[in-house]
């Protein structure tokens, strides 16, 4: 299994384990990139579990849950989906994005999720598929504020009474974080710092709508990586941070230009 | 050519807001006032950029650096006094170097502006031996606490009383700085400064705009040096002129100055000389907070309902189609269940509101309604002008709140908030107002928002006809306290000869219902 670098600044991975212990599922909410994923998938090696994912959007359909019929030598059998399989192996679901869903995909997911963790598969003869009894389920949901994300009904919500909420970490985190993605040379940790500053700066504004896009920690790691190729820090700021502002106008970019200016100078 | 007020605002509330960490700030221009902060109230005065002597860009200039210092006041003081007495000047002065010094750590890329504005205003400093009387003393204080040097002649044992509380108010600094202490501990050593600088400490200290300070006529190679001198003693660079020449440049703002310029261009009347001969009018007011009609939830509520619509396509499950059977499915054509549509959002529309007195108990909310509607508005790209009407003096006035042509900014939300509930339902007075201006915005849609009756339902009957011959779609939505009171105002708008009319009983559904009207 693949080592995954995570840095358990509070104590995620704790709790996680106990969730597991008690068999309740958990559900992680944030805002994109603060790795939940990570967080997900560092668990799952830690438990040797095999993980299988689906990352929900408004294209995933049932059947990517269920299975589908297919057509083989002239027979038509049935191919379990994701949900389906991973209920048979007793490996770890991870449902990323679930509030990205629609609404008759999260109805068969919260058949399988209740106390009975059974599914009758009507798509292959009434079948009952039932769930080992070490199947463990983790979701994650991005805040409503997020483009197409809906708000989660309250039984599926309730399917999940441990809930973690996994925010941009600390400054002194972040920079931890960034260390184990990509070496910071001593020379150029303040940089880094001023970075971490900026992304945070952008982030409050974000949270207020006063700007229309909120920087995640794969950025400041992508400033980190940037800077080891010899790129000047604030040429290096402009090109991770402030560009994609310009989407929505020339003072949205400038007023951002603005902080890069105030944090970095020359 | 001049910076608008509306563009200025928005950029000082962005930096001001993200400067300091504080999210409520309120910034409030202000004629010719000097910068001055009230933490308590989570204000930010500062004047308009004309205030500063110099072009424009370097007015530009110093206004950015006043505002970050108040900025910096804001986070780092608990208390700011006035600046026309000695006690209070004092106690500003030595908070300002705190407040630069901890504020440097965080926003280091300010210091060639710092230098910029510690220069430019050095030339506007009053020269010391034009001053006479104890405030002298104190303007002297305040040079050479600030810059290390002084602008003319001290005597005797004055500069020798300067230096001393020169000395012990660097000292107080750095001790309030060590053990993490702020205002209070500064404000406490005032009496002790005042003793030193031989003052009384209700001495009471004329202020001066900058740029009529006696003697201020700004010398662009006097800049220069003062430039050069204060890179020398502020930075330990190795190579001064360039060092300098960056300072000058000011290239990072320059570029930030010219882009607000250009926003500032998109003018407001549109050709007409004045608003006024249309009967329109401008509510002026600036220094208002508009926070209290701002809610942040319901905006954001009715932001998430539209999301899909922003990103320009939308699915459409059909309900039509076969029962699903796999064997004629691998034999007949594949028949989509989807479909994606783009959604345009090219309709324009007008919106007019009825601020008559009866929606005076529900006028918080009605206002707070609005603001989401225009919020989620500009967030979907539409394009749209707000008008309201009330009665003023007995005179029924028709205000521009948002024109067509100006980008949604908290500037239109401080107009809204300061238009009261009053009068009556003029409504056909007030069509006939709006006829140039639809005639030159050219609506698709025109919305209507009212609480009552209209003064004189044939007139209106007519008014609403000719905006239809113009091609615009007339729309009255119905705003009542519950559901039976808004089914009625609507049945009643009925006869008016609008294509569609609507109620609504709860104020917070009501964006929802005006946005959806444009997508139909």
């Amino acid at each position: 299994m693949l080592e995954v670098n995570y840095l358990d600044w509070n104590n995620a991975l704790g709790i996680l384990g106990k969730a597991y212990q008690t068999g309740l599922f958990a559900l992680i909410i944030g805002p994109k990139g603060t790795g939940k994923t990570t967080l997900v998938r560092k668990f799952a090696s830690q438990m040797k579990k095999e993980l299988y994912s689906v990352n929900f959007s408004l294209r995933t359909r049932e059947s990517h849950l269920i299975g589908t019929k297919t057509l083989d030598n002239g027979e038509i059998s049935f191919v379990e989906g994701i949900l389906v399989k991973s209920m048979r192996d007793a490996s770890m679901l991870y449902l990323d994005e679930l509030n990205a869903a629609e609404a008759d995909v999260l109805l068969r997911l919260d058949e399988a999720l209740d106390d009975r963790r059974q599914l009758v598969l009507k798509e292959a003869e009434g079948q009952i598929v039932n769930a080992s009894s070490d199947w463990f389920v983790i979701a994650t949901i991005n805040p409503l504020s997020h483009v197409g994300t809906k708000e989660l009904p309250p039984q599926l919500l309730s399917r999940f009474p441990i809930r973690l909420r996994l925010d941009y970490p600390p400054e002194e985190t972040e920079l931890q974080i960034i260390n184990q993605h990509t070496e910071i040379d001593s020379s150029k940790i303040d940089d880094v710092k001023r970075a971490i500053k900026l992304a945070k700066v952008l982030r409050e504004a974000a949270a207020l709508e006063e700007l229309y896009y909120s920087p995640s920690l794969r950025e400041t790691i992508a400033f980190a990586k940037l800077l080891n190729t010899g790129i000047m820090s604030k040429q290096a700021a402009e090109i991770v941070y402030a560009n994609v502002y310009d989407q929505w106008g020339e003072v949205e970019y400038r007023k951002v230009m603005d902080m890069i200016t105030s944090i970095f100078g020359d | 050519m001049i910076m608008r007020n509306d563009v200025l605002l928005e950029i000082a509330t962005f930096l001001a807001r993200r400067w300091s960490g504080n999210s409520k700030i309120v910034i409030v221009l202000s004629q010719d006032t000097a910068p001055i902060s009230k933490p308590d109230k989570n204000q930010i005065i500062v004047p308009l950029i004309n205030y500063y002597p110099g072009n424009d860009f370097q007015k530009y200039r110093q206004w950015r650096v006043a505002l970050w210092y108040e900025s910096m006041r804001m986070l780092y003081s608990t208390k700011v006094l006035s600046y026309d007495h000695a006690f209070g000047l004092l106690l500003n002065t030595i908070e300002t170097k705190r407040l630069e010094i901890l504020g440097l750590r965080e926003w280091e890329g300010m210091i060639k502006e710092i230098i910029f504005n510690e220069s430019i205003s050095w030339l506007s400093r009053p020269l010391l031996n034009s001053l006479y009387g104890r405030h002298k003393v104190v303007e002297a204080f305040s040079q050479y606490f600030l810059t290390g040097y002084l602008k003319g002649e001290l005597f005797g044992s004055e500069f020798d009383r300067v230096k001393k509380a020169s000395d012990f108010a660097n000292q107080l600094i750095e001790e309030a700085i060590k053990g993490g202490e702020g205002t209070n501990l500064i404000e406490r050593h005032i009496p002790r400064l005042i003793k030193i600088l031989e003052m009384d400490p209700l001495t009471s200290i004329p202020i001066i705009a900058p740029k009529t300070r006696s003697g201020m006529s700004l010398n662009q190679s006097d800049l220069l040096k003062q430039i050069e001198k204060a890179v020398t003693t502020r930075q330990k660079h190795d190579d001064i002129d360039k060092a300098t020449k960056n300072v000058v440049e000011g290239n990072d703002v320059l570029r930030e100055f010219e882009t607000l310029l250009m926003e500032s261009t998109k003018t407001e009347n549109k050709g007409y000389e004045s608003l006024e001969n249309l009967g329109l009018s401008i509510p002026e007011r600036m220094d208002l907070d508009e926070t209290r009609i701002y809610d942040i939830d319901l905006i954001q509520k009715i932001k998430a309902a539209f999301r899909d619509w922003r990103t320009g396509w939308i699915e459409r499950h059909d309900k039509t189609g076969e029962e699903f059977d796999p064997e004629s499915y691998t034999e007949a054509l594949p028949k989509p269940f989807l479909t994606d549509f783009k959604l345009s959002i090219k309709t324009k529309v007008a919106i007019l509101l009825d601020h008559s007195s009866s929606i005076e108990d529900a006028e918080l909310e009605y206002k707070q309604a609005t603001i989401a509607l225009c919020e989620a508005l500009h967030y979907l790209g539409i394009k749209f002008a707000v008008y309201a009407f009330n009665t003023e003096a007995r005179k029924v006035k028709c205000w521009i709140v948002k024109p067509p042509n100006v980008k949604w900014s908290v500037i239109s939300a401080r107009r809204l908030v300061q238009i009261g509930a009053s009068g009556g339902t003029p409504l056909a007075e007030i069509y006939g107002l709006l006829i140039p201006v639809a005639k030159s915005f050219k609506p698709d849609i025109m919305v209507t928002l009212t609480d009552g009756e209209p003064s004189d339902f044939e007139a209106v009957r007519e008014m609403v006809l000719s905006y239809r011959k113009m091609g615009i779609k007339m729309v009255a939505l119905g705003v009542g306290r519950n559901l039976n009171d808004s089914v009625g105002i609507a049945h009643n708008l009925k006869y008016l000869n609008y294509e569609k009319t609507l109620a609504v009983s709860r104020l917070q559904d009501m964006p929802k219902k005006v946005i959806n009207l444009l997508r139909a």
